[in-house]
């Protein structure tokens, strides 16, 4: 049984005066532990694709099963839910709450979870460490790298032990070595905690590194490769 | 952790919220001073009309209400002064002779109340001694002297030692020509009440009518605090059925009136102000929401239900308005204690209160249940302020407000 299903998304933008048909007809399924990079032209549809997968946006066609679930079918309310058990999110930037230190970031959605508060303490401090920011937590946002707050980013992901980490484009901000840190780093937590990350790139040297390689073109799948 | 993140982003940016925070400061002191002020003037009409003559409660024959007639007098003083004497918070009482007549000077004449009382009983009750300007208070022992009020003496072109003629019915109707001469004037915070009010000792104003018993129409008493006003009101009109007993409220509907509308107006005021700020909140949260869009869509995103997205923008709202209000409320609670406790003069403008029977002194004041109602304002103006705000907070697509293209 497959972690992710994609069934016959396709997802056209009505918005513009030319109707844009940003995915054609994916088929897809994604499996846990996966280690995967979405890559494409810019334009491609990568962030449709996992703003569907991540139940951010409803596709206009289609079905996408997660752990069982029809997401597309789900009520606003419970999806958010869903959301915020099931999926972790690192965007490409901007990602953290600029008056809020590394730790409260990272804190912050444990809270939504209701976890209790010295756990929420404990566990934060555990993922900090594990990615690499144990002597920055009581920074703010605004005093760290980009590198670093995409660590932090990564960190609060996991912090609410999803069933997989979405990121899209996630180094694309960064200068090509704080990409290659950051990239080493989630290869670690994707072995460590058995974490599944779906990420998308345009960047060669971070294509390089994932196990398994989807290609979009004009909203479709091109090619789907294992790499060695 | 909720509610220090949305004290936080109140201070992301000072200067904005600084400058509506003082503008709420400002309207608060601004609004609560003047509806101190307001309500300072409104006690100083009740307290100056209680001590030029009112008292806190009067008794009446029934009838008197009705009719002022000679012949409407007070029955029995003895039990009414039995009941008076029972209670225990009593300041003093006096007990008056009142006759509606006619007094007239060489030049012209002008209808009067006039008033015989005893000299030391009422000076327990009103403050009239404290108000002569010229002559004294009876304190010489010649038959027939008068008190009157300066207005009255400007219009009846007298002066002090001049002669008056004051006429009125005796019981059975005949017209009685009584010749006084004025020995004092004086001259209250009420012109209408110095224009129409004579003051005599009530031996003259018996002997005259030709009485061996004294007729009481009036029982003026005062009390040593107001707040025992209604309890000797209740208590006396129990036991003086027969009669009429009523505080001032009742005996001077429009000071009690003017009084309570104070209060009314203050919060009146208030609102209104609230109600220009509540523009300049909702506008202040709208940008800093609209300047958040993006981190706001990323905690929509991550799973922060609409729910809580919309309490943490209600909580600053809140915390914003609050923090202007409990400024405005402190600042303007210092200004009022102080003026209250130093006074502010106005008797520059004297002559202009004079007519609404206010002193010149004025003491601001604002009672402490207000300070209570006026939180309660706030926070409901900031309920109101949020709603647009934390709507549009609510009703992003995450999709596209983390959209980077
Ligand atoms: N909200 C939108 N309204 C209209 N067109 C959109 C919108 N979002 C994306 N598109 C279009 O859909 C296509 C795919 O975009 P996107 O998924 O952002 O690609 P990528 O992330 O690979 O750059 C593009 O042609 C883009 O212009
Ligand atoms: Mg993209």
């Amino acid at each position: 049984m497959a972690l992710i299903e994609l069934k016959d998304i396709s997802k056209t933008y009505n918005t513009t005066a030319v109707p844009v048909n940003a995915l054609k007809d994916i088929n897809i399924t994604f499996e846990k532990q996966e280690f995967t990079a979405i890559v494409g032209p810019s334009g491609s549809g990568k962030t449709t694709m996992l703003n569907i997968l991540g139940g951010l946006d409803k596709p206009t066609n289609g079905t996408v099963i997660i752990d069982n679930n029809d997401i597309t079918k789900m009520k606003p309310g419970n999806l958010v839910d869903f959301r915020l058990n099931k999926i972790g999110f690192v965007f490409q930037a901007y990602n953290l709450i600029p008056v809020l230190t590394a730790l409260e970031n990272v804190e912050f959605i444990m809270l939504l979870q209701k976890v209790s508060k010295k756990e929420r303490r404990e566990q934060a401090e555990n993922l900090l460490q594990d990615v690499g920011l144990g002597d920055r937590m009581d920074n703010r946002p605004s005093q760290l790298s980009g590198g670093q707050q995409q660590r932090v980013a990564v960190a609060r992901a996991l912090a609410s032990k999803p069933a997989f980490v979405l990121a899209d484009e996630p180094t694309a901000n960064l200068d090509s070595k704080s990409a290659e840190s950051l990239l080493d780093m989630m290869e670690e937590m994707n072995k460590k905690h058995n974490m599944t990350f779906i990420f998308s790139t345009h960047d060669a040297r971070v294509i390089k590194r994932a196990r398994r390689v989807v290609t979009l073109e004009d909203g479709m799948v091109k090619e789907d490769k294992i790499n060695k | 952790m909720l509610t220090q993140l949305a004290w936080k982003n109140i201070w992301r940016n000072k200067k904005r919220s600084l400058v509506i925070i003082l503008a709420i400061m400002l309207g608060l002191w601004g609004g609560l001073f003047s509806g101190a002020i307001m309500m300072g003037m409104a006690e100083s009409m009740v307290d100056s009309a209680i001590d030029r003559y009112l008292g806190h409660v009067e008794i009446h024959s029934k009838k008197f209400k009705d009719d002022v007639q000679i012949t409407n007098y007070i029955k029995d003083v003895k039990a009414v002064e039995n009941a008076i004497n029972a209670q225990d918070s009593i300041a003093g009482y006096s007990k008056r002779t009142i006759l509606e007549g006619m007094a007239a000077s060489a030049a012209s004449s002008f209808g009067v109340k006039i008033v015989g009382i005893d000299r030391v009983a009422e000076k327990s009750v009103s403050r009239l001694y404290q108000k002569i300007v010229d002559g004294d208070y009876f304190d010489t022992q010649k038959r027939n002297q008068v008190i009157i009020g300066k207005k009255l003496a400007d219009r009846l072109n007298l002066k002090l030692r001049s002669k008056i003629i004051l006429t009125f019915q005796d019981v059975h109707g005949e017209i009685i020509y009584l010749a006084c001469r004025i020995t004092g004037i004086f001259k209250t915070e009420s012109s209408v009440f110095d224009e129409t009010n004579v003051f005599l000792r009530q031996v003259d104003l018996m002997r005259s009518l030709h009485q061996t018993e004294t007729l009481i129409h009036e029982i003026a008493i005062r009390v040593k605090s107001a707040k025992y006003v209604p309890v000797v009101e209740q208590n006396l009109a129990s036991a003086l059925p027969g009669l009429a007993v009523e505080t001032w409220e009742k005996m001077a509907p429009e000071l009690a009136f003017v009084s309570s509308s104070m209060e009314a107006f203050t919060y009146l005021f208030v609102a209104i102000i609230l109600f220009a700020l509540l523009f300049g909140i909702t506008n202040n949260m709208l940008m800093s929401v609209v300047e958040r869009i993006r981190e706001l869509g990323i905690l929509t995103a991550v799973g922060m239900k609409k729910s809580r997205v919309f309490f943490m923008i209600l909580l600053e709202t809140i915390f914003l308005s609050m923090t202007g209000g409990i400024l405005g409320m402190t600042v303007g609670g210092f200004f009022i204690g102080f003026f209250n406790s130093a006074g502010i003069d106005l008797s520059a403008f004297a002559t202009g209160l004079e007519s609404f029977g206010s002193a010149s002194m004025l003491y601001p004041f604002l009672p402490a249940s207000m300070y209570i109602g006026l939180t309660i304002m706030i926070l409901f103006a900031a309920n109101i302020a949020a709603l647009l705000p934390a709507w549009k907070a609510t009703h992003l697509t995450p999709a596209e407000a983390i959209r980077t293209y």
